[in-house]
């Protein structure tokens, strides 16, 4: 019988070789795919506290992410034919004029372990590019990262873009090193999230499933 | 007091005549300020730039190599600085690029209500493939064209100046430009020995130029790469002991083996308050640029300030790109209160960009 507890402890310590082969032994034994996944989030879950207490760091987050990423793709095929998809998408990308993606991706790769769909659109992304996939993709949230002082004003155009589109309730997260809540605020953004762990927690919460 | 004896003042903790300063530029902002200089009458006319190992024509160099220094004189600042090594990649074209490593550069435009900047980021990464690793051959630190321009500033300028020899992005910096920055922060928990092999390019060229700069006569050394991010390390503090910490244990021995008066400076951004008594452990003696919207510069002076010296602390994140010219005067005199209390402060923010007005540097 596949042991989830060790597929939870591998993701945690990022050994991907274990998340594998533990996924495929549940997968084969026809495990409910659904507790297979609850099994990977709940991972990640601890991961992110740690990261956010600074137990660890940008590295461990990064193989975690991966060891899910690749146990995911096991599990995959089984979740849909199950008709299990992700309740909710995100849309995410850097800010026009910006090329930084460590924190958006780890953002991304939170949010994908919170079973959020996550459309990654990359950096130096402009505000119809947000919009536009806010739109083809029925997100209901759209997270702008910004590294540079320089960048992060054109948050503000987000906000603006998808609010005159009239996608219904999508919810703008804004986030990166030198974003403030006050700054946030400032621009009309939905919610800020000051680190990859909250982001989990500020998506939840904007979207009213916390 | 001249430049250089107000800066060995603040460094032996003694109350110089003023607070010693220094203020690197981007390109863009530097030629903004000369035309604000030469119309002051403050500069007689834009300086030509020496053209060193590719450094362009005219641009200000903001770690110091090629540069006339006729601004940062201007500016009556007290440290100049003469860069060797990778990090004199930065800002070399207005379009893509490769430099002599074999790291490819992009240049990305930004606009401020200044006017427009660019900033270049690593996108081509030379060691992506580890089957590159074993075969890769990086650019010989001991040309003697590397030098030229060092030996001229120390001839020229030792006197006066406090003269700086920059070798930054020492290690983590150019590794992973090498290699890949996701990659590499991968590869420091899952392939220790293959990072000892990147680490090991820019580690052996940063510490011989740091050796030939300190025999030429610096009178500090600015090492240093970012490892810390807004709110902790970027990676864990073992990390950085297992990887960085010996490698910058035995540089800093060997050039102060050359000469014992020197001091070493290490620049990060970032908060890394768990590593700084191990910085000072291995002789570090200057803290740069603490970036205070991650580290009270304060609690650094309470905490380190026997321990340490530092270089920095004005805030570019948000007092001087969007703060008043009395904000800026405030935090100068709050840096000088705490941080700079007794000496032991060179004050300044780390590179000044298009987003600020010139006003701010200039205290007007």
């Amino acid at each position: 019988m596949a042991d989830l507890s060790a597929l939870t402890a591998a993701i945690e310590v990022g050994d991907r070789a274990t998340a594998v082969r533990v996924t495929s032994e549940a997968v084969a034994e026809e495990m409910d795919p659904r507790t297979i996944l609850d099994a990977m989030i709940s991972a990640m879950d601890i991961v992110g506290a740690r990261f956010q207490r600074n137990e660890i760091f940008v590295p461990e987050m990064l193989i975690s992410a991966r060891a899910m990423k690749e146990a995911t793709a096991v599990l995959a095929p089984v979740l849909v034919a199950a008709g299990v998809r992700p309740e909710h998408t995100a849309v995410i990308g850097t800010i026009r004029g910006d090329l930084h993606d460590i924190g958006k991706n780890l953002v991304a790769m939170m949010w994908r372990g919170a079973n959020f769909e996550v459309v990654d659109l990359g950096t130096n992304v402009g505000p119809e590019a947000f919009v536009t996939a806010a739109r083809e993709h029925g997100a209901v949230i759209v997270g702008v990262s910004a590294l540079l002082t320089t960048t992060m004003v054109a948050m503000k155009e987000v906000v603006a873009a998808i609010r005159a589109a009239n996608l219904g309730d999508v919810k703008v997260i804004v986030g990166g090193a030198p974003v403030t809540a006050e700054f946030a605020a400032a621009i009309g953004a939905d919610a800020y999230a000051p680190d990859a762990a909250t982001a989990v927690e500020v998506a939840k919460t904007a979207i009213g499933v916390a | 007091m001249n430049h250089r004896d107000r800066v060995l003042a603040a460094l032996a903790r003694e109350i110089p005549d003023r607070c010693p300063m220094q203020i690197s530029f981007t390109p863009e902002f530097a030629a903004r300020l000369r035309g604000d200089l030469v119309a002051r009458g403050l500069l007689s006319d834009p300086a030509v730039v020496l053209n060193v190992d590719g450094n362009r024509a005219g641009e200000h160099n903001p770690h110091g190599g090629g540069n006339t220094y006729e601004l940062e004189r201007a500016l009556d600042e007290d440290i100049l600085l003469t860069s060797v090594g990778w990090a004199n990649g930065y800002y070399q074209e207005d379009s893509e690029y490769v430099d002599e490593w074999g790291v490819g550069w992009r240049s990305q435009a930004y606009e401020t209500r200044f006017g427009t900047g660019r900033y270049t980021e690593m996108v081509g990464h030379p060691l992506a493939d580890d089957a590159a690793i074993a075969s890769y051959v990086p650019p010989d630190p001991n040309r003697e064209s590397l030098y030229v321009d060092s030996g001229r500033v120390i001839r020229d300028f030792g006197d006066e100046y406090f003269i700086v020899g920059a070798t930054v992005t020492t290690i983590w910096e150019t590794a992973w430009a090498l290699r890949g920055y996701e990659r590499l922060l991968i590869d420091m928990v899952t392939e220790p020995e293959l990072t000892d092999a990147v680490l090991e390019f820019p580690f052996q060229y940063h510490m011989a130029a740091a050796e030939r700069l300190t025999r030429m006569g610096v009178d500090m050394l600015w090492t240093g790469d970012d490892i810390g991010s807004q709110r902790g390390m970027l990676f864990s503090p073992a990390t950085w002991r297992r990887f960085y910490k010996p490698r910058m244990a035995e540089l800093i021995a060997r050039v102060k083996a050359i000469n014992p008066a020197l001091k070493v400076a290490y620049h990060t951004d970032g908060d890394v308050r768990d590593v700084l008594p191990e910085l000072a452990e291995i002789g570090i003696d200057v803290l740069n640029p603490v970036q205070p919207a991650c580290m009270d510069p304060a609690w650094l002076k309470r905490e380190y300030g026997d321990r340490l010296l530092f270089w920095g602390s004005v805030d570019e994140q948000h007092t001087l790109p969007f703060g008043s010219p009395a904000d800026v005067r405030d935090e100068i005199r709050l840096r000088l209160d705490t941080i700079g209390r007794g000496g032991g402060l060179i004050l300044g923010p780390h590179i000044t960009s298009s987003w600020t007005p010139r006003s701010r540097t200039c205290g007007r």
